[in-house]
């Protein structure tokens, strides 16, 4: 006997073949396609989810912030060409408001020079028709700025003091008599009308230079509360519209980290619209499926791989089995005549036996390189890693080394894929045989993990170790240290996907010159309860 | 015709229990092993003409027991058995002075065939001739 393991396989051919019977019927494929289905559901519900929401593009924002500040600026300028406009109207006002006054002030003079030395007051006149014609040209302008009622009594001031000057003018140049008294109460009523001309006059320049003024400084200010206005609006959209890019490319950033650690989880809404960033989600969402389906494919070819290294020591495994039924065969041929019932029932047996044990042995690797998609299930640990150890034992003996395998009784199941499983802990047994020397030991163990509700499996060689420098690398994908072709380098990597899908993780410990331990934790099954509560009462927890 | 002392030597139970009547049935005096320590503890006690030994098992292989026979006595023809054809464990047996190889899964007369070569070679011909009965 080869093993502990080799006779144990030996002994119990039938429950092997059993169990192998099992493992390819529930194996129907039927679990692939519900999870490849599900997938695809839950990839079509977020698509869904993403795009239920109101859209809000980073364009539209970018469109409806210019759209703002154009209506702003429109609003603005308008404001400050009215301004313009109303200071230009004030300037010609108080522009003829001075011209009239020019002409008032030279009939005044006239008017004046007449009383004092009794000449030229025809000549005064015209500078009244003159102001008249300001008056009656200018119409317009002033009626939208003094109104009706100011506009008129100019005008019939005006005249008044036409028909004043005229009614002076008739009473020719006597001075003396009751002509002269006439003619001195008419000239207090020319100076008194003259003079309310052009307090009426001035008073409207002043109320309009006032006005123009308040105009001017009404004009500077609306530059100014622009501007401030303008600066805050350009910044408040600035500011959200930065924020939201570049908070969506940090989000991806930690999708991409996320991903790339293996989990792929589908990206769901978390805002109340849709933009942009929505056709990113839903790119990054297939391309999640893609990936999971690529990787599915090489963890495939990796394991055809494996199959593919141990095929060899299967081989001379099997060719044991069938030389026990050749050889019986033949004898019970040759020696059929010679041979008593009971020696005959024993060769038969034993033909059915080794048959058995072959069949065994091909149902193991077949159930090992079966392809197939993820198939979740509660798993015994324990039993996985016995077939897994039961797979490479031909390797183990022709490197002579000796598998020491224990566990603790009742260990809680795992959920999990039990294919990609034993890939894993027949990666690390196939690394720690390369690892050690001939002769060596390899120690496999599973017991409950130092953290509540997970076990650990730990595969121990006392080989080589692993060099300090490389052992932050071991499980980057294409790190290898076996020579071209020997190894694909992406083992450890792909076992540390297949065990961050499953929750758990791998950890490893080495000493140069003494050796390796490989931790696998995994969490266990919450249900059943029973296993559960099995759980509980073993001292062990 | 005197008898050969054959040891043979396999971990599989069944190859020794069933030829040895087999080997008996053509004049051989046949000791059987599945320990390899035990086979080559006996085979310091005691001269055998012919020693056939299974290549792969654990602990002690079939070379180092081919090594170790060759080195007791040069007269001792040596028969591998190796699992499947492994021309080069083959090669390396035959260079270290093995007497031939036999590839699993082999006949019962396959082996005979072999071990009366064997014999031929001692001077202790048995009763069996190649091709009687294959």
């Amino acid at each position: 006997m080869a093993s502990p393991l080799h006779l144990k396989q030996a002994k119990a051919p039938n429950a092997m073949i059993e169990a192998a019977q099992e493992k390819t019927e529930d194996a129907a494929g039927q679990g692939a396609v519900n999870t490849r289905h599900e997938r695809a559901r839950d990839f079509e519900e977020a698509r869904k989810a993403l795009l239920a929401r109101p859209g809000f593009s980073v364009r539209a924002q970018i469109y409806l912030g210019f759209a703002l500040v154009f209506l702003f600026t429109l609003i603005t300028v308008i404001g400050l060409l009215m301004s313009i406009y109303e200071v230009d109207h004030k300037v010609r006002f108080l522009e003829t408001v001075n011209q009239y006054l020019i002409e008032i002030e030279q009939a005044r003079r006239f008017e004046k020079n007449y009383f004092l030395y009794g000449t030229n007051l025809k000549d005064g006149l015209e500078n009244v028709s003159s102001a008249n014609r300001i008056l009656d040209s200018n119409k317009e302008q002033i009626l939208s700025i003094t109104g009706e009622n100011v506009y008129n009594q100019m005008l019939s001031n005006l005249k008044e003091y036409e028909v004043l000057i005229n009614r002076l003018l008739a009473l020719g140049d006597a001075w003396d008599g009751s002509e002269a008294h006439a003619k001195e109460a008419l000239t207090d009523e020319v100076r008194e009308q003259g003079q309310n001309m052009i307090s009426l006059a001035a008073e409207l320049a002043l109320k309009e230079r006032q006005a123009l003024t308040k105009t001017i400084s009404r004009a500077r200010r609306m530059h100014i509360y622009f501007l401030l206005a303008l600066l805050a609006i350009m910044t408040v959209n600035s500011f959200i519209l930065a924020r939201r890019v570049l908070d969506r490319i940090e989000q991806y950033k930690t999708f991409a980290q996320r991903i790339a650690s293996g989990d792929y989880t589908l990206i769901t809404p978390k805002r109340s619209y849709r933009d942009e960033f929505t056709e990113l989600a839903l790119a990054v969402n297939q391309m999640v499926l893609d990936v999971e389906a690529r990787e599915e494919l090489l963890i495939q070819s990796h394991k055809l791989r494996a199959v593919g290294t141990l095929t060899a020591g299967v081989a001379h495994e099997l060719n044991n089995p069938i030389n026990n039924i050749m050889i019986t065969g033949h004898m019970f041929l040759e020696d059929y005549e010679s041979t008593d019932d009971e020696e005959r029932m024993d060769m038969m047996n034993d033909v059915v036996n080794e048959a058995n044990r072959a069949k065994a042995i091909i149902a193991n690797l077949l159930d090992f390189a079966r392809e197939s998609g993820s198939q979740l299930a509660p798993l015994d640990v324990a039993e996985m890693l016995k077939d897994t150890i039961a797979l490479a034992s031909n390797r183990l003996k022709r490197s002579k080394i000796n598998i020491e395998f224990s566990s603790t009784d009742k260990l809680p199941r795992v959920h999990g894929d039990s294919q990609q499983l034993r890939q894993v802990f027949l990666n690390l047994i196939l690394n720690a045989i390369d690892a050690s020397q001939s002769g060596g030991n390899i120690t496999v163990t599973v017991l409950p993990a130092d953290e509540p509700h997970y076990i650990a499996v730990k595969v121990i060689d006392y080989g080589t170790g692993i060099p300090k420098h490389i052992l932050g690398s071991i499980f980057d994908p294409f790190f290898t240290t076996k020579s071209q072709g020997k190894g694909t380098g992406l083992g450890l990597s792909m076992s540390q996907g297949i065990i961050t899908k499953h929750g758990g993780q791998i950890r490893v410990f080495s000493q140069e010159g003494h050796g390796t331990t490989f931790t696998v934790t995994l969490p266990v099954t919450t249900f059943p309860a029973k296993i559960t509560e099995e759980t509980h009462m073993s001292p062990l927890y | 015709m005197s008898n050969l002392d054959v040891l043979l030597l396999d971990d599989e139970p069944i190859v020794g229990k069933r030829l040895k009547p087999a080997l008996a049935k053509v004049g051989c005096e046949v000791e059987v092993f599945q320990n390899p320590v035990e086979a080559l503890k006996r085979i310091d006690e005691k001269f055998f003409d012919v020693v056939v030994t299974d290549i792969s098992m654990a602990e002690v292989d079939g070379m180092q027991v081919l090594e170790h026979v060759v080195a007791k006595n040069n007269a001792t023809k040596v028969i591998m058995i190796t699992g499947f054809a492994m021309m080069s464990l083959a090669r390396e047996a035959m260079e270290k002075g093995a007497f031939d190889f036999i590839a699993k899964p082999f006949k019962p007369d396959d082996l005979r065939a072999i071990i009366a070569r064997a014999a031929e070679a001692l001077g202790k011909p048995i009763a069996f001739e190649a091709g009687e009965s294959a």
